[in-house]
């Protein structure tokens, strides 16, 4: 009797048709001017026009995102278990976490390109580097969580260091890595969109975008930017379906009956 | 880490012999508190040896020094001779813990076969079949179950398989079924009984219950209240194998009666 009303994709649907009819129904009444604010119908029409174009730009900055996510990745789970394991190391590093949490890009964009030169290094160091303390904050508090019943258990037939850290540590991180890359996913794209803009590369929805507002072409402006939304979303669908898969065991994946 | 080898030659060998569990004046303080005044206890290879007390006495402290988990801060613990670190580096210890401590990732089978899985260089040369092992305890039917799918006493029983499944000469249980209803835990020490039966496998089992150290044991150990000392030691010379007829045993209600007499005087001794 109830399928319908829990189904959750039947309700996304609606969600997303009332959106877009209240946004064009706006746009249209309030005649609200192009730059401003474009309606979806207007924003359709231009991406068909050149979809090469905006295709070919998302694909840009997908790979900049996903290359730098990675790096974040890599970096943060190296760093994250010598800091799990290494408690004054941990309390050393925080200075550093915080700043680069509580610093604006903006402010240090141009230095990065003057370092690493125009295009995709700076870019990828921007979205790496920002992404870096969530994932390091999840890896920690996750390997710190690891159940002290279970280390005993490791403790108990002398387990190496090793084999704590990739049957114990890190699949207790997961959750909170998962946590931590929804977050990411958002940010980097953020990262990517802006340093796209600023380090004079020459493609990527951010370069579009700059372009677009420096020509005064609102209809390309807001085609880009919704581009970059479902660049988002996508990438933010990738990380639910990969938790779905790798986290089949965890509490947050159990369906619950009513 | 060495001085702990050393001990053996001076304290054992005037006895003649080095095998078994052998704890010697073993106390254990930790900063301002003395959680174990200093015991005397021996389990030799095929006898259960249970551990009771009033909650607080030490009794976890003991067993996880004598898993090396912790250093002792007086007196001395051998394992066949050799020092506690060094035992579990050979993995001869099946430790089962009051939570079953299972990894919510791993399923049935492969938790219980995870203290195989690590250290595999010192595994025997054949370990038991997991997989008839979680047939023995009635979980055949799910080995690819995920923790979180089980029961309490499930868990707990695949708690007992992945220590079983190591083989070892000795196995440390802290408690396995303290969480368990009554009904259940009857129906895990019965398990438990017979999972054990026909090894030469040497056990140290911690309980608060009278019916368990006595269904189980073959000697018990009686502490008393913090920091826990030995108040006596009393033999259960009940026949093997036990079967739950035998908690109907007159015989049994007297080993009962004399454990909680101790355990009383005990408590109320400090
Ligand atoms: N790591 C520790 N640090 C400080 N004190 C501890 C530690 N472990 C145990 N203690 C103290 O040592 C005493 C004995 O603890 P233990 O856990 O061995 O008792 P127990 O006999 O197992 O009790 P229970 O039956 O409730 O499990 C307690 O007073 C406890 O507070
Ligand atoms: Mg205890």
């Amino acid at each position: 009797m109830n399928r319908w009303r829990d189904s959750a994709a039947l309700w996304a649907t609606i969600g997303t048709i009332a959106l877009l009819a209240i946004w064009e129904a706006f746009v249209r009444i309030r005649n609200v001017r192009k730059f401003v604010l474009l309606p979806p119908s207007e924003i359709a029409s231009t991406f068909l026009e050149t979809p090469g174009f905006y295709i070919d730009n998302i694909w840009v900055t997908a790979r900049h995102l996903v290359i730098g996510l990675a790096i974040a990745l890599i970096v943060s789970l190296t760093f994250g278990a010598l800091l799990a394991a290494v408690r004054p190391l941990e309390h050393a590093s925080q200075p550093l976490l915080v700043l680069i949490l509580v610093t604006p890009w903006v402010a240090y964009i141009s230095s990065i390109v003057l370092w690493l030169g125009r295009g995709t290094p700076s870019i990828l160091f921007l979205v790496s580097f920002v992404t870096v303390p969530a994932f390091v904050y999840a890896t920690v508090g996750g390997m710190r969580g690891a159940d002290p019943a279970a280390r005993e258990l490791f403790a108990s037939i002398d387990a190496s260091r090793w084999e704590v850290l990739w049957r114990l540590r890190l699949p207790s991180a997961l959750p909170s890595l998962f946590t931590a890359a929804r977050f990411n996913v958002g940010l980097g794209l953020a990262a990517a969109y802006f340093a796209e803009g600023a380090a004079l590369s020459t493609d990527g929805l951010g370069e579009a975008g700059r372009r677009a507002v420096a020509f005064n072409e609102g209809s390309i402006l807001w085609t880009t930017i919704l581009c970059t939304a479902a660049l988002g979303i996508l990438g933010q669908v990738a990380v639910l379906m990969l938790e779905r898969w790798l986290l089949r065991w965890h509490a947050s994946q159990r369906r619950t009956t009513r | 880490m060495h001085h702990y080898s050393q001990p053996v030659q001076s304290g054992d060998v005037s006895s003649g012999n080095v095998h078994g569990i052998r704890a010697t004046g073993v106390s254990k303080r930790f900063n301002s508190v003395d959680a174990l005044s200093p015991v005397d206890i021996t389990i030799a290879r095929g006898e259960v040896v249970t551990l009771l007390g009033p909650s607080g006495c030490g009794k976890t402290t003991l067993l996880r020094m004598i898993a090396g988990l912790e250093r002792p801060t007086s007196g001395t613990i051998t394992i066949d001779g050799d020092s506690p670190e060094s035992a579990s580096r050979r993995k001869r210890f099946g430790l089962v813990p009051q939570s079953p401590a299972l990894l919510p990732w791993r399923t049935v089978e492969a938790n219980a076969r995870l203290l195989q899985d690590i250290n595999v260089g010192a595994n025997p040369s054949s370990l038991p079949d997991v997989v008839e092992l979680l047939d023995r305890v009635g979980l055949a039917d799910f080995r690819d179950a995920y923790p979180h799918e089980l029961s309490g006493g499930m868990q707990q029983r695949v708690g007992l398989v992945r220590a079983f499944a190591l083989d070892a000469p000795y196995l440390l249980m802290d408690e396995p079924f303290a969480a368990l209803d009554e009904i259940t835990r009857a129906d895990m020490r019965h398990l438990l009984a017979t999972l054990s039966e026909p090894t030469n496998t040497g056990v140290l089992f911690v309980t608060h219950s009278l019916a368990e150290a006595v269904y189980l044991s073959d000697r018990v150990v009686v502490l008393s209240s913090r920091p826990g000392g030995v108040v006596g030691t009393v033999a259960v010379d009940l026949a093997r194998p036990r079967v739950p007829q035998l908690e109907d045993d007159p015989a049994f209600f007297a080993i009962e009666t004399t454990l909680r007499r101790l355990l009383y005087s005990g408590a109320s001794a400090s």
